[in-house]
């Protein structure tokens, strides 16, 4: 249907998502768009995605608190860790987009509301995913369910961006998604 | 052009095969489509993927940039 129809590369997944051995993301297709509505500026965007990425960092920092195992709680501060990163990137392109100089701190303070990263709650991804949170193997694959649904609604939301600007920004901020998954599954086939 | 869309062959790709795709296009640059119902799509897709379930896809093409390589589940 679509190959005479102007589409030259089209291409089947054999096999289909099951044989898709990579990360998958779940919910219905608004899931957590009421973060994204479509209408916001780029700056907007950004600092919604800081929001995801603040409410991420504090449910790592929360989980450290609840498991007693060290190894447990050294690999929940990693992960809280490279949230910083994510932010700093964000607050970069924000400094960029705006020629705004806020710090870090600053720019928490005024702008930011936490939010969980992905669109779902902290009790919802423990309650889907039901990690053994004493077991490093576990919380990296929640990490990485957290991450992939996290791509998935950057994505959507880039795709109901009315403004261009916004959606480089959304595919911006997805890349970072997709280079923390690769990161994370390294992490898991080093183990 | 009515004939071509009943012959013109449409390749396949295994899951590596199409992650290779993303990383050597871009991941911008690749469409994954999901044809499957909205249940299924919900029960687990592949992240960024758009859902357009096979019985719409006739009427809904337009949504999609034909410049872009396509993978369909």
């Amino acid at each position: 249907m679509m190959a005479g129809k102007g589409f030259d590369k089209v291409y089947n997944l054999s096999g289909g998502i099951k044989a898709w051995n990579n990360e998958v993301a779940i919910g219905p297709q608004d899931i957590g768009l009421e973060l994204f509505t479509g209408q916001e500026s780029a700056e907007e965007t950004i600092i919604i995605g800081f929001g995801l990425e603040h409410g991420l960092r504090e449910f790592y920092l929360d989980m450290k608190e609840r498991v007693s195992s060290s190894k447990a709680q050294t690999l929940f501060n990693k992960l809280a860790d490279i949230e910083i990163l994510h932010q700093q990137h964000l607050l970069e392109m924000y400094q960029q987009l705006t020629g705004s100089h806020d710090s870090m701190e600053d720019f928490k303070a005024r702008k930011v509301q936490p939010s969980m990263e992905g669109g779902l709650t902290t009790e919802q991804y423990l309650n889907i995913y039901r990690p053994d949170l004493e077991s490093e193997q576990d919380i990296l694959s929640l990490a990485m369910a957290i991450e992939a649904q996290a791509l998935d609604l950057y994505q959507r939301a880039a795709d109901r961006a009315e403004q261009e600007s916004t959606k480089n920004a959304l595919q911006q901020i997805a890349n970072e998604e997709r280079a923390h998954i690769a990161r994370l599954a390294k992490y898991i086939d080093e183990m | 052009m009515i004939w071509k869309q009943f012959f013109t062959p449409v390749s396949s790709l295994n899951g590596s095969e199409a992650k290779k795709l993303t990383a050597e296009e871009g991941a911008d640059n690749v469409t994954f489509l999901d044809v499957r119902q909205p249940r299924e799509y919900e029960a687990s897709h592949i992240p960024g993927a758009k859902l357009i379930p096979m019985g719409q896809l006739d009427s809904r093409l337009a949504e999609l940039d034909p410049s872009k390589p396509v993978v369909v589940y």
